[in-house]
């Protein structure tokens, strides 16, 4: 039996770095326990992005969240991109290196988006070996994140959760459970949300993230725009039950508020952390926010740092 | 229609969906276009075999958010880069230039910030013939100045730089003895960035930027220094006199070299020109363009050099 949280440490209630609360964090220093970035806007940066993250991490523990690892894609392994990546882990001294289990682009191409693949046995060999590749190039177990999805393949043999289980078993890698993306997933594609955080292996799951979303009414999109709903925050309740707690991030990237609402939200989290009677009301349009903002439902990740000039 | 895919076809469906989600005509002409048939021969009424409709919505449905979401994603990275094209163009038209752009250079790097490296020369090969007769730069013109200045903003703002360290001062360059000075070289700061362009874009950049409304300008012929302080990109316009002979220093040549390409373009007398050179190295160092002076192996003294190279620095 691996330790829980693959020995990681618990790093408490962190919030996710993002270029529109650099000023802010760099005069106040909040109480933050920890940060996540997202690692393809610093492992080439050598200006201000760089710069207050080095700043930060003088202070704070640092996670990477990368965007573009592409583990499933059928490309071959980008061993630049791993290179450098383990050289901003180094340098910052991360805590880990986490992605994503998609393939963003094919053929040279990135499509910067987190695209799904077939949930069956050829897909499961495959990641499986990359993930190996990939872990004795970084030196350090990968963290790999459920992403929110759109399509489900005909394809598919297994559920995502059968999945990353025996993904986590053959290569001993850890999971970053998204909370907000296993309901935004179980909406589009009518599973239940609480039988898939039930039955993924709750000892290797190093940390969770919250985020907001929108409803586009037969679908959600996983915007990252606004407050964690309601029924997200039941789901984090029952992880945090069946894990015993792990590392929680908030992710906020569009309409993104001043840094201490973000803050105030993922400190939200502590309420959760209890071992009350859990109901899990039916996902209802009657009661959360809805089309929040039409213009603005771009599925993360939009990782862009905007340059500062005259 | 149900069609399973073998183990085997990972990377076929994978080629296949990026050219539907991807498709400009969207993704019914994806799954009918060539290369997606090619890939899997499946049309319009056969992708439930593929990608598995849902309660609320159709295979071809689902496909389209991953669709729209990859334009969208990436015209608002465009978007955000180029706030001042935004503005003159307008978001209609510069979305049309972005799909455009983005159909021609799809990304193949893994940061976005590499995306628009092309945009710039995209839209001087895209642009409209000219319709003035007397070679007048013209809107395509500005569009193409102002993209590149946008993109060079990028690139200097989280490029190398020089923040922390001690640059060439003033006390430097007066330390220099007259003997060595013509035949100095200084070393530029890797942020340094000279550029030339035909309309002052770089007042419109920094007046969209200040949320104004600015006109289009007229023709303009512009100099411009454009560098990073305090991780903050700072352009200065320049003579073209001054622009010049900081060219010449910035290519590796000596400060006599600087200097007589100065002469060269100098229409007033010598003694304005010392003046206005004067103006330039204490100008230079207070905005720390070098990084250092660099003083050549085989040029110890000034015999040789032309008389402006005599110019030397007293401020």
């Amino acid at each position: 039996m691996p330790p829980p949280r693959l020995g990681l440490p618990h790093l408490g209630l962190g919030v996710g770095l993002r270029g529109a609360h650099f000023p802010y964090l760099l005069q106040h220093r909040p109480a933050v326990d920890w940060f996540e970035v997202i690692s393809e806007n610093f492992m080439d940066s050598r200006g201000r992005p760089r710069y207050v993250l080095d700043q930060l991490a003088e202070q704070y523990p640092i996670v990477l969240h990368g965007v573009s690892l592409s583990i499933g894609s059928t490309d071959p392994v980008n061993i630049d991109y791993l290179r450098r990546l383990k050289a901003l882990a180094d340098e910052v001294g991360a805590v880990w290196v986490s992605d994503h289990v998609c393939w963003t682009g094919v053929a040279g191409i990135n499509a910067h988006d987190l695209l799904p693949i077939p949930l069956n046995e050829a897909s499961l060999r495959h990641v499986v070996e990359r993930i190996r590749v990939v872990q004795d190039l970084l030196e350090r177990p990968l963290i790999l994140e459920n992403p929110s999805t759109y399509v489900t393949f005909a394809a598919s043999t297994m559920t995502e959760w059968e999945f990353l289980t025996q993904m986590t078993e053959e290569t001993g890698c850890g999971l970053l459970l998204d909370v907000n993306n296993v309901y935004v997933s179980s909406v589009n594609h009518g599973f239940d949300p609480a039988a898939y955080i039930r039955s993924v292996p709750h000892d290797r799951i190093v940390q969770f993230h919250l985020a907001g979303h929108t409803d586009r009414g037969t679908h959600l999109i996983d915007t990252h725009d606004n407050h964690v709903i309601d029924p997200v925050w039941e789901m984090y309740r029952l992880a945090h039950q069946l894990t015993g707690g792990a590392s929680t991030l908030l992710e906020w990237d569009a309409n993104i508020p001043e840094f201490p609402v973000v803050h105030a939200e993922v400190l939200k989290a502590r309420q959760y952390m209890t071992r009350e009677v859990l109901q899990f009301p039916p996902h209802a349009r009657e009661g959360t926010w809805q089309d929040f903002d039409k213009g603005a439902s771009v599925p993360q990740p939009a990782t862009h740092m905007v340059a500062e000039a005259e | 229609m149900n069609l399973p895919l073998r183990p085997a076809e990972l990377g076929q469906i994978q080629r296949w969906m990026q050219v539907v989600i991807m498709h400009p005509l969207g993704v019914e002409a994806g799954i009918d276009a060539t290369e997606s048939r090619m890939l899997m021969d499946v049309d319009t009424d056969q992708v439930e075999g593929v990608i598995c409709r849902s309660a609320s919505q159709s295979s071809i449905e689902r496909l389209n958010v991953y669709a729209n979401a990859y334009f969208a994603r990436l015209r608002e990275v465009l978007e955000s880069e180029f706030p001042a094209l935004v503005h003159t163009l307008g978001e209609e038209l510069f979305q049309e230039f972005a799909f455009g752009y983005l159909q021609q250079y799809p990304s193949r790097s893994y940061t976005l910030g590499e995306l628009s490296v092309k945009f710039p020369e995209y839209l001087v090969n895209t642009r409209p013939p000219r319709e003035a007769v007397d070679d007048q730069p013209d809107w395509a013109d500005f569009l193409a100045d102002l993209a590149r200045l946008e993109r060079a903003y990028s690139e200097i703002f989280d490029g190398p730089g020089v923040e922390g360290q001690a640059l060439l001062n003033a006390d430097d360059l007066r330390a220099i003895t007259l003997e060595r000075w013509p035949g100095v070289r200084l070393t530029p700061v890797p942020c340094l960035r000279l550029m030339t362009f035909r309309f002052a874009v770089h007042e419109y950049a920094s007046s969209v930027r200040r949320q104004e409304n600015p006109d289009l300008p007229a023709p303009s012929p512009t100099w411009l220094v454009v560098t990073r302080r305090d991780y903050v990109v700072r352009r200065v316009a320049v003579s073209e006199t001054e622009y010049c002979a900081l060219a010449t220093l910035v290519s590796g040549g000596t400060i006599a070299d600087a200097l007589e390409t100065a002469q060269d373009r100098w229409q007033g007398g010598f003694d304005a020109l010392a003046i206005e050179v004067q103006r330039w190295f204490r100008d230079w160092s207070a905005a720390g363009y070098f990084q250092r002076a660099v003083e050549a192996d085989t040029m110890t003294t000034n015999e040789g050099v032309g008389t402006a190279a005599r110019i030397t620095v007293d401020f």
